[in-house]
């Protein structure tokens, strides 16, 4: 199987060599800012083969590490894979090329649900890249009772066997929604109302990571975890025991997006990478390695229904999920609850 | 104690500074200029700034940053990281004096060979180090598997991310730092001193509090300084063996720069670190001034 994945991009790149032999490669560079583990490397090198672009990829592990480096102005970077609430604060703050719709023939392919949402209604500034969960995931063999909703995963009986993002937003999102209130409600009060809770929950935690929970859940360390759904789609790939719910309580939907920054220097090339992950068969192998919801209906359509029916990847659920909004000024509000919090322990 | 020779006047080596000396300098000062001391101002004027609704710094004055710096959240983790620090410095003064002063003593020939090993694993990625002990650590791990099937212990020992896993990351990071110094001093120490101390009526205790650690000082202390301050401001550790739920204060300027996206409060949080750097540096020397006056 990794054989062939390998394989796959010169496949392709024969393939669409054909296609585009008119146009000769014209090469350059492309300095791509993304999530760690979220571009497999062979959709890379097939992109590089085919235009003969170079592509420098550096990564971050969160939206604010990447906003960070954004505005610090160290790198020049071309095209970066913001979340949706980090792409409404720059596109607030005028700090995104326009992105022309004409130069994508394959935009087509993408659902219409996941586009004109709230973070760029007129669509006009970024383009869906990946789009996610954050839930529950259980291993079942250690875990007989059944966790459907906050409530029941923080519980005394699982005391020292719990991982979470290490996420402020996330958790204070989660604690807001045992109590009832939306979770973009991120008000002062809202947040400090939120610390009995988080000091309860806080108590059962045994640890906070974000980069790779699937780690510890995989190790045995832990046996539950409120993580994201591709993190759980993997463990779900690796063992059958490893099963993600949404919380009934509610949860939310990311979805991470593709943009241009404003004073990226190759723009041209930015444009030929977003077409070319918008393609069908790259966008399957994108979701091949990281399964998490493909929003691009005819990548969709190549996906095993193996794939399909990962309830991680594809969960099922009647209620409406939400999306998180920029909350400006907030974050350091929950930045402080959670150090505070934290420290008490 | 011996008096050390003031560096003036009265000092016969002293020279003037030549023009010649200065140009031999000069790459130093540069990038002491440009790496230390530029930076050190970014930072102290950074923590006088504000923040904006993205992140961004905004030049203003004000001392808030200062005062959430005394805020007791802030007080108590630093506190905190202090006293993990003293620990692993103890530690680390612990079992690194003996191994130091066991490879100073042996053979020249044996001698490299022993620091050689003390050095192998600098050859390796210190993430790639820290990930082998969570492999070592966990609770499905090498150190439970052994003694779960040894029969020492009933049911595996929760290890990994707790408190004591982080002390033994940096106990471990940290450890060469203080074999190295400790040998440098126990290497030149002359042998006959010893000897003499026993043949003067000392036992082995006191020949080792009044003879062998005052002249191994030096290296002591050296380790002490080389082990403790950057123990203080380690933020992997915590995050990766300690399951980031005991924060060091290098965790709190990490998630300041990188999360809240805070640099104005990470660099007062950065310069109130500095000085009490200096402060403890200059209290040392002044207590070690007054010992010799």
């Amino acid at each position: 199987m990794k054989m062939l994945r390998s394989l796959l991009p010169l496949a392709l790149a024969a393939a669409f060599g054909v296609a585009t032999a008119g146009a000769a490669p014209k090469g350059g560079k492309l300095n791509l800012f993304g999530w760690s583990e979220y571009v497999p490397q062979a959709v890379i090198d097939g992109f590089t083969a085919e235009t003969g672009v170079k592509v420098n990829y550096e990564t971050y592990a969160s939206g604010e590490e990447m906003l960070a480096k954004l505005l610090a102005g160290g790198g020049s970077y071309d095209l970066i894979q913001p979340p949706d609430y980090i792409a409404e604060a720059l596109i607030k703050g005028g700090l995104l090329t326009p992105v022309d719709q004409a130069k994508l023939p394959h935009f087509g392919n993408l659902m219409p649900e996941y586009l004109h949402m709230p973070h760029d209604p007129e669509q006009k500034f970024t383009v869906p890249f990946m789009v996610g969960t954050v839930g529950i995931v259980v291993n079942t063999e250690k875990v007989t009772t059944p966790v459907n909703s906050y409530a029941e995963l923080f519980t005394e009986a699982h005391k020292n066997r719990i991982v979470v993002l290490d996420d402020g937003r996330e958790l204070v999102t989660a604690a807001l929604y045992t109590q009832g209130k939306d979770l973009n409600a991120m008000t002062a009060e809202n947040i400090a109302g939120t610390r009995p809770v988080l000091a309860a929950w806080f108590k059962l935690i045994k640890l906070f990571d974000s980069d790779s929970p699937k780690t510890a859940l995989l190790n045995g360390d832990v046996d539950l975890g409120l993580v994201w759904c591709g993190e759980a789609a993997i463990l779900h790939n690796e063992d059958k025991k490893f099963r993600y719910v949404l919380p009934k309580e509610g949860a939310h939907l990311f979805v991470d997006l593709l943009a241009i920054p404003k004073d990226a220097r190759n723009v041209e090339n930015a444009h030929l990478f977003i077409d070319y992950l918008l393609r069908a068969e790259v966008s399957k192998l994108v979701s091949d390695e990281f399964p998490y919801t493909n929003p691009n209906a005819a990548a969709r359509k190549l996906l095993t229904p193996e794939q399909l029916a990962n309830p991680a990847s594809y969960p099922v659920t009647d209620r409406k999920l939400d999306t998180f909004r920029h909350i400006g000024d907030s974050g350091a509000a929950i930045d402080e609850l959670i150090t505070d919090l934290k420290n008490a322990n | 104690m011996q008096a050390l020779p003031a560096a003036d006047a009265e000092n016969p080596h002293a020279r003037r500074a030549t023009p010649m000396g200065w140009w031999l300098l000069a790459p130093m000062l540069i990038w002491l200029a440009l790496f230390v001391v530029a930076p050190l101002l970014i930072l102290v004027v950074y923590s006088f700034c504000s923040r904006d609704d993205l992140g961004r710094v905004v030049f203003d004055f004000t001392w808030t940053n200062y005062a959430r710096v005394f805020d007791d959240t802030y007080l108590k983790i630093l506190a905190r990281s202090v006293g993990y620090a003293a620990l692993t410095t103890l530690i680390c003064v612990a079992a690194g004096f003996p191994a130091g002063w066991f490879i100073a003593r042996r053979p020249p020939a044996v001698r490299n060979r022993l620091l050689l090993l003390v050095m192998i694993p600098f050859w390796t990625s210190f993430l790639i180090r820290t990930y082998a002990w969570i492999a070592i650590l966990k609770s499905e791990g090498l150190l439970n598997a052994t003694l779960l099937s040894a029969r020492v212990i009933p049911q595996p020992l929760e290890l990994l991310y707790t408190p004591v896993a982080v002390v033994i990351g940096l106990v471990y990071a940290y450890l060469p730092f203080m074999i190295l110094p400790v040998y440098g001093s126990a290497e030149k120490l002359d042998n006959a001193l010893v000897e003499a101390a026993h043949d003067l009526g000392a036992g082995p205790l006191r020949a080792f509090s009044e003879v062998i650690i005052p002249l191994t000082w030096p290296g002591i202390a050296a380790g002490v300084l080389l082990v403790f301050v950057p123990a203080i401001g380690m933020f992997a550790i915590t995050d990766l063996m300690g399951g980031a739920k005991v924060a060091m204060i290098g965790n709190v300027i990490q998630n300041q720069v990188f999360k809240a996206r805070n640099l104005p409060f990470a660099a007062a949080l950065g310069v109130v670190f500095t000085l009490l750097f200096v402060a403890s540096y200059l209290a040392l020397q002044w207590r070690g001034r007054r010992a010799r006056a």
